[in-house]
Order: C-alpha cells, then structure tokens, then sequence
C-alpha cells in the first residue's frame, strides 16, 4: 500500500477531465470557460468527417494486414484504444512526465520491452514513445558501426565524438516530444552502462521537473542470451544483410567488449533514483524507490504479464455476425461447414510452421484411455503451475464468446484436446437501437446520430449501445492474459471485438480501429518480434469430408 | 456455461501464505484479497491462525509470555492452531473447490514455510509467499496502535499494558525471524513488501490471477479518504414502474439534483468544505441529470456504471414480465445473482464490467458515484463483503446519500435522506408488486442499509 498515492505535481489536477461518453459534460454557467483549451470534445481535434474526401476513403482500411502502428510518431490528437479519459495537458492519472530509461547490456531483450511498453502505455492512451539510441547510431556512423561506438568511453576521438553526437540528439529528441507533443512517457532505450551516467541523466531530467524511472534488464540465464543473440543476428536493423554467422559472432564480440564497463544499478550512490530490476524476463522484478503511484503500477502489473512471446494470435470471425444482438441459435449446416474448415486449415497451418503439437484424432482415443495417477512429482522441486493456459510454447488455447453457436463452432478444436475458454467479454458490440440497421438505414432514420457517429465512430455511443472504447475497456483483462501466454491462442469472436484486439497488437489509432476490416474466408495471424508484430492472412480452404 | 471474470480459474487454486512479524499489516491485506476475489466470484478464504490459537488456548491468560519460544505450552497451542488451521484450509481446497487460500499468520521460520510449500506442492496448490516487511519503527508504532484497538487479545486491557505486551510479543518473534530472501527462495513464488512499498520484490509470479493480486495490493491506499454513493434522482420510469430504459428525471428527481450539492457539503461537515470531489455517472440521461448541480470540476461517464440491461425486457413493468415470461420472472427471483435476462445481462455480468474499473476506484481519493440500483448494489458489495446471495436483495432507497469511510479493519456506512419522496422501486421475491413488504419472507440483507446510521 502506498501512502503517496499519485505525485499532484501536474497541471492535470485543475483540468476539465472527460469521459469518452455520449455528451460532454456542460459545466455550469459559473464556471464558464475563459480560454479555449484542448480537449477530445471540442472541434480541434481531427475532424474526420469535413476532411477533403480522399482522406477520409483512405482511412478506410480494408486491408488489415499493415504496418505495426507502435513506432509510428504521435501526433497531438492520436488517442489510444484504451484510454479512459482525456486531459486538457494530454497527460493521465496524476503522473506528470515520465523517462523510463533502460539499462543492460545488449542481448537482454531492452529493445523488446521499450516496444511492447511503448504499445501498452499507448493502448492506455498515454503519448508514450520509444527513443532508440540504436537507430541515432545507424543514422550517424552508417557503414561505420564499430564496437568502439558501444563502450562508454571509446578509445578513438572520433567514436567518442560521434557517441556524444548521437547521444545528445536523441536526448534533445526526447526533450523536445515533452516539450512539444505532449508527450508524458520516453522510453529511452540504450545500454546505460555506468551509475555515473545514470545519476547524470536523473539530475538532468529532474531539473526539468521529468522523474526518471530505471528498468534495468539482467540475465542470468545463459539460453535466453543465446536465444536473444540469435534473433538479433537474425533480425537487428544493424546486421541487415549480413551473413548469419558473421552476424551472430559481430554481436557477440559487442557483448564481450561492453561486458566489463556495465556496472548493475543499486550501488550506494544510486540509492536516490527509482528503478526496477528485470531480471530473466519478469522471474524475478525489484522495485527500488516505488512510491510512484497508478500508471508506474500499471507498468509493473505489464511486465508482470510481459513474456517474449513465440506464440502467435490467430482472429477468426464467428460465423453470421449479422445476427440480431439478441438471437442466440445453434449452428446450421453452412455453419458447421465454416468451424470444420477453419480447424483444419488452423491446424494445416501450424503444422506448415513446423509446429507438430496438436494431436491427430486417432492419438487422441489413445489417450483418453484412465490416466495414471496424477501425482507423481516430487514436492522438493518447483514444478510449472498447474492448470495455467499456454505455459507450454508448444499448445494451442481457443478463446470465444458464450453465444450458443461460438460454442459449438469449437468443437473441431475440443476434439483435437485443445482447450477451450468460454468469456462474456468477448460477445459483440451490442448495437443499442441501430441493431440490424445497415449504414443507409441508420443515416435515414437518425440523421443527427449517424452525423455525431461519423465524426467519431470510435467513441459514439448510439442509444444502449456499446462503443468501440466501450469494448478496449471491457477487455483490458484479457490483453493482459494474452500477453502472458507463451503459446498460440485463437479468437474467435465478431469481428467488432477482434478489430480492437488488432488494435492493441499493431498499434492502430482510435480512428482507424472501426474501419479495419475482417473477412470470413480467412484467419489473421498476428506475430510478435522484438521491434514490431506483423500480420498475416491465411486463407481458410475447403476441407470436405 | 461457466464464465471468468479474472482468469481462468477451474484448475488454478493460489495458497496466499502471509509472512511477517505481528502489526505489519497482514490481516489487513489479507482480509482486503479476500473481498477482492469474493467479490470477483473467486472462491477465497482467509484462514486466520491466530483465531484457531484464542479458540484453543482463550485469551485470558494471554500475554507476551506465551509467544516465548521457550514457552513449551504456548508451543504447543501455537503448533496446533496453525496445524488446524491448514487442515482446514486444505479440506476447503478440497471440499469446497476452493480457488485462493489465504493463511494469515507470522510464518515466520523457513522451516514453517517449507511444511506449508510441501503440502501445497503435494496437492497441486501453488503457493505464493506474500511477506510484509517492515523496519521502519514510525511505521510499526502507528500500526501497533491499530491492531491493539482492534485485536481480540487486547479487548478489555489498559492501553499502555497492551502497547508493551505487544512489543514484547513482536521481540519474542523477531528472535525466530527468517525473512524471505533472493538467494535462498529464489524457487519460490514470493511478493515481499518492504516498508510499505517503498521497495518490492516479486519472484516468479506464474499466472494471471497471482499477478491480479500483486496489482490489487500495490494499488492499495491508506491514506483517509470517502466515497459516497447515491442513485438517480426518481426517473419518469420509475414512476409507472418500468425498469431500465434511458428516461429522464421526474419532478421530485429534479428536486434531488438540485439538492445534491447541500447534501454532499453537509456530509463532508463544515471544517471540509472545501473537499475536490471526483464525480463518476453513468452514461444514461437520469444519472447525468442528477450530477448536473454539482460544483465540481473532474466529472466521468462510465458505460460500465449503467444500470443492468434487461434485454427484451427492457421498458417493461415487473407485472408485464411476469405475465409476459412467467417462466424467467420465477428463474429470476430463484437466483437472482446468476440469472441472465434475454439478450440482457446478469448481475454476474455486472460485476465483470465493473473489474476493470474498480483498480480505477481503489486509487481514487474522494469521490462521489452516481449510478443505478443493481450497480449501486454491486459496488456496495464490495465494499461491505456483502454476499452474492444477498447483494441483489438489498435495498438502496432513492433520494439518498451513502457514504463510506474505508478504515483499517472495516468500513463505516453512514447515510444521508434528501427528504424528498419517491417511489419504492424495490421488489420482494416472489411478487411483481413494488414496495417493501413486511412478513417472514423479506430478505435478511434488505434492511442493510437502512439500518445504517443516518447523519
């Protein structure tokens, strides 16, 4: 429990907060707004609608495989998915600004945790950005990347000039997102070797008024190294077309050759700063100096949950969508058809990706013979938690509505002994009075509503019904959940719910979130890498009996 | 259908074993996990060691002494409590299906918790330390004036004999201490709090719903604070007894409104007036109207404070449901808490939407919320532990302020009535008729607010 609950330094406390709801709140005529300020209810944000009108087609995207939003720049009014509230300053939760500077050696995974930070804080509608001094690198030294360029203090002028070049460019980057794009969090993602370094950059920032937050992220488990290297040699923008091995022995001399400067935070003289210790990917998280308050515990219950994943997300559509909200039939034959299809070319699928774990039905009755008796593990040792979803990289979870024909559309996966989660969150967008309405009808019948919708079809509430942000809230939970499974998961759910489950793993704005686009004839794949996910179709073929 | 508000949780059972010297605030976070998962539909339990211990021994001749570990008969009755203790809570795993046992004692000695880890591990239970550590004195003294005015050990004793027996009982375990450490449990599943929050270790938290807990506790605030809760003023359906819909106040509804700033002032007394409060409503007309006179600035709509969606019954009476769907109008006076309207929504259900919201409230200082009987109804049960058969069948009169002051050990109700007239709109099991009746059948948690004190 914290006694400090929020630091009240901001400019947020006298601010007008709103709620994303059907109507801004009217202040009463005592209170009179003098100064026009900026807020999501008033005419200065976009205006998607009084856009010239090829902007406004483009918006529209129907393809939904594309670029991974979470590196994208922020502008002023981008609002996350999840975001609760809006701010005149377009900071949140009484935390003022915020760099959350990372600190390891290379190969500990500090570029993936300042991503998937960086796309959590954003969903929460936090203007959050990720600084990678890598990228200042590339862009300065080009073909020149020496290792001279990583250690603190390099041995000739010219590293040495270009590594305080590159350093205070991205310093003066990440001043100027506070200074002028209202920015609140910068994740400054270097290596951050030396406790002198570290001190020097919270006296710089706090003088600013930012408070600096370390993560520092160890390793003690050689295999995630190795594993780290590998898919730096594979994938780092430094090593674009190098040769693999060449790539992976580069990469492992920078290591060795920075090993020796990197002192580990939590000597006597950093005692003053916040930092929290990472280690082996979230086995083990130290707080030091935590009395930060809501959002920094929103971070940590993140890295709590946070693994690398190499388990994929596969969205498919649940059959005929086009239900009324409160009809709730079974399947039909065309129904039964589409779930058979769509287990077998989930499990074509895997096993193309060499991914052999789901078992052939005839295995199955094998298997299903009187279990032995289930304890036999020895109480000395710690074993996986029981009964936990995807703990097993190699498994497979199906998460669907409860809606009558939802589940029955899972029985080609139960079959196959995969497990199968029933969840309330993930039923449809309830339409409120504009259920079976197509677009025309609605625009006829409520003009003044379909207008307002127009404008914001994110945060529009039609009459009892759900908005899209209505939906990011309900299922904040269960993006946590996913993010903790190592394994593959599958959604099945309508495709309101899945375009803002997309939404969160690519990074999409608020504005965009309403105009993806899901088809019934394919599966979405979606893969997590270090430095962006990436989506994938999968065409869902006709597998006859 | 089963549904999971939290997590999955039909396999996964959590033995919460607190560690920590007496008055580091144990209890306290273990009787708030408890309300917390209840509340969420998640089998909890909180085994308190030192109750089997007084059930055992009295408390009459209890004082530092016993706690001695040279003491061979405080020994014995000490081992024992805690045996029973686990006996028992391992017979609620098994009997009860239970999900998250809490045992509420020092656990002080690696030995003790290396009985405990075994036990779960031989049941397929996880465990998970949660020490509270603490050495800063201020902090200690604070908490020990706490525990003594509220410990059943202490009831009837002088204060200045409490104060210096409970010290002497804190030193006769510190003696015995073993505090949980990264090198010798780094096995372990293990939160440890150090100086309440000022450091935190987490060591290999393994599912969702041990990280929920984590997050709860770290959300946890001690610092005084109120939260008053009031429905609607009386709606145009509440008048021809319609339920749901999206109406707009009645005359005397507007009357509450307007009135509603004077209540709020004269419940938070005259020395803090001058108390911000946050204003949560929900999204439908009556609720916003009701908010429309207050002063202050930092005003919220939530979609998930809307009242209960009745689905195709929506805009009906209670009377044209039951001739209507006679069937559900029964299926839902049996099990309120579960039932399901058509296309609507449960009171289960309510509870799933309001999870994500109720981190937000815990953080919250002062705040007033504005919403419908069934969530106001939900949300009072969580702060009162209010069970789920009960929750639905209490009932919240219109025209008035609740407020809650969240204390160390329980939670203070104190009410306010507007004195302005409105309809009942609660229904008695079994009738379709409004109004609160009298006879053998009325709910037991009816009158529980009621019975309050009013201001």
């Amino acid at each position: 429990m914290s006694t400090t609950s929020a630091i009240d330094s901001d400019d947020e406390g006298g601010e007008l907060f709103n709620g994303f709801g059907s109507a801004p709140m009217s202040r009463s005529t005592s209170q009179k707004r003098t100064s026009k300020r900026w807020s999501f209810h008033n005419n200065t944000r976009p205006n998607l609608q009084d856009m010239p009108s090829a902007a406004s087609i483009a918006r529209r995207l129907s393809d939904i495989t594309g670029e991974d939003g979470v590196h994208e720049e922020m502008s002023v009014s981008v609002l996350g998915g999840g975001q609760l509230y809006s701010t005149e300053s377009g900071r949140l939760f009484h935390a003022g600004k915020i760099i959350i500077s990372l600190a390891g050696l290379p190969g500990r995974g500090k570029t993936h945790l300042s991503v998937s930070l960086t796309r959590y804080l954003r969903w929460l509608g936090v203007k959050t950005h990720s600084f990678h001094l890598g990228n200042y690198r590339r862009a300065s030294a080009e073909d020149d990347i020496t290792h001279d360029l990583f250690v603190p203090s390099p041995n000739s002028k010219k590293a040495n000039d270009i590594r305080n070049k590159i350093v205070n460019e991205c310093l003066s980057d990440i001043l100027n997102f506070f200074k002028n794009d209202k920015g609140q969090v910068a994740i400054y993602d270097a290596v951050n070797a030396l406790p002198e370094y570290r001190l020097e950059l919270h006296q710089r920032f706090k003088e600013l008024n930012i408070q600096v937050l370390f993560i520092e992220s160890l390793v003690t488990d050689d295999s995630i190294i190795m594993k780290n290297m590998e898919e730096a040699a594979r994938s780092s923008p430094d090593y674009l077309s190098w040769d693999y091995q060449k790539a992976y022995k580069d990469y492992s001399e920078r290591i060795k050759t920075l090993t020796p400067y990197y002192k580990e935070m939590g000597a006597e003289k950093e005692s003053e700063l916040s930092y929290i210790k990472f280690i082996n990917f979230g086995e083990r998280i130290e707080l030091h100096n935590s009395n930060y308050g809501y959002l920094i515990n929103k971070v940590v219950f993140y890295l709590m949950n946070s693994r690398i994943k190499s388990g994929s997300v596969f969205f498919a559509r649940c059959y005929k969508n086009s239900l009324e909200y409160t009809q709730d039939p079974p399947l039909d034959e065309e129904g039964l058809k589409y779930s058979r299809d769509l287990a077998a070319t989930l499990f074509d699928h895997l096993k193309s990706q060499g991914k052999h774990y789901i078992k052939e039905l005839d295995e199955i009755k094998e298997r299903l013979r009187p279990l032995a008796p289930a304890r036999t593990l020895s109480v000395e040792e710690r074993h996986p938690a029981a009964g936990v979803d995807g703990v097993d990289i190699n498994s497979l979870v199906v998460w669907t509505s409860v809606k009558q024909r939802t589940v029955e559309t899972t029985k080609f996966f139960a079959e196959r002994n995969v497990k199968i989660r029933h969840r309330i969150q993930l039923s449809q967008k309830n339409p409120g009075i504009v259920g079976g309405l197509s677009e025309e009808e609605i625009e006829q019948k409520f003009p003044n509503e379909y207008d307002h919708y127009q404008r914001d079809p994110y945060h529009y509430r039609f009459s009892r019904s759900e908005s899209y942000h209505d939906l990011a809230i309900k299922i904040e939970p269960l993006i946590l959940e996913m993010e903790r499974m190592s394994g593959d998961i599958l959604i099945i759910a309508d495709d309101t719910i899945l375009k803002v489950f997309y939404g969160y793993l690519m990074s999409c704005s608020c504005y965009d979130i309403p105009y993806l686009n899901f088809s019934t004839d394919e599966i979405i794949e979606v893969k997590f890498n270090a430095y962006s996910n990436s989506a994938t179709r999968i065409p869902i073929t006709s597998h006859e009996k | 259908m089963p549904v999971y508000s939290i997590s999955h949780v039909e396999n996964v059972r959590v033995c919460v074993v607190m560690v920590g010297l007496p008055a580091r605030g144990k209890s306290l976070i273990a009787q708030k996990i408890v309300r917390y998962l209840s509340w969420l539909s998640i089998n909890s339990k909180c085994f308190n060691v030192g109750n089997y211990r007084r059930q055992l021994a009295g408390t009459e001749d209890i004082n530092a002494a016993f706690f001695d570990s040279n003491n061979a008969e405080g020994l014995k009755y000490r081992r024992e409590a805690i045996d029973n203790a686990v006996t028992d809570m391992m017979k609620w795993f098994s009997d009860e299906n239970g999900v998250v046992g809490i045992l509420d004692a020092t656990n002080s000695t690696r030995e003790r918790r290396d009985r405990i880890l075994k036990l779960c591990r031989e049941n397929l239970i996880e465990p998970m330390f949660l020490e509270s550590f603490c050495d800063d004195d201020e902090l200690i003294l604070q908490n020990i004036l706490d525990v003594k005015t509220t410990s059943p050990d202490y009831v009837d004793k002088d204060n200045e004999f409490a104060t210096q027996d409970f010290l002497q009982r804190i030193k006769f375990y510190e003696e015995i201490y073993e505090t949980m450490d990264q090198a010798t449990d780094s096995d372990l599943t293990f939160i440890k709090l150090v100086n309440v929050n000022s450091q935190i270790i987490l060591n290999r938290i393994e599912s969702y719903l041990e990280s929920r807990i984590v997050y709860y506790v770290m959300n946890l605030h001690i610092k005084p604070r109120c939260i008053w809760l009031s429905r609607h003023g009386e709606s145009e359906y509440n008048l021809t007894g319609q339920i749901g819909g999206d109406s707009n106040l009645s005359d005397r509804g507007m009357r509450y409104a307007k009135k509603l700033p004077d209540l709020v002032l004269k419940s938070l007394g005259e020395e803090n007036k001058h108390t911000n409060l946050t204003v949560w409503t929900s999204t439908l007309k009556r609720t916003q109207q009701t908010a429309s006179f207050l002063p202050y600035k930092k005003k919220l709509q939530w979609k998930a404070l809307d009242e209960l969606d009745a689905g195709e019954c929506d805009g009906m009476t209670y009377e044209e449901i039951e001739n209507k769907f006679p069937e559900d109008f029964k299926a839902r006076d049996d099990d309120k808490y579960e039932y399901r309207y058509k296309g609507g929504e449960s009171y289960r259900d309510i509870v799933i939407r309001l999870e994500p919201i109720i981190m937000e409230l815990e953080r919250q200082e002062n705040i007033l919320i504005i919403t419908h009987q069934a969530v106001l109804r939900c949300l009072y049960a969580y702060f009162m532990n209010v069970p789920q058969e009960e929750s639905p069948w209490m009932s919240i009169p219109l025209h008035t302020l609740i407020k809650l002051e969240p204390r160390a050990y329980s939670t203070l109700v104190s009410r306010i009535k507007a004195d302005i007239p409105a309809v009942s709109t609660y229904k008695e099991k079994g009738t379709s008729q409004l109004g609160e009746a009298s006879g053998p059948n009325i709910s037991k948690s009816r009158d529980l607010i009621k019975d309050s004190d009013v201001v």
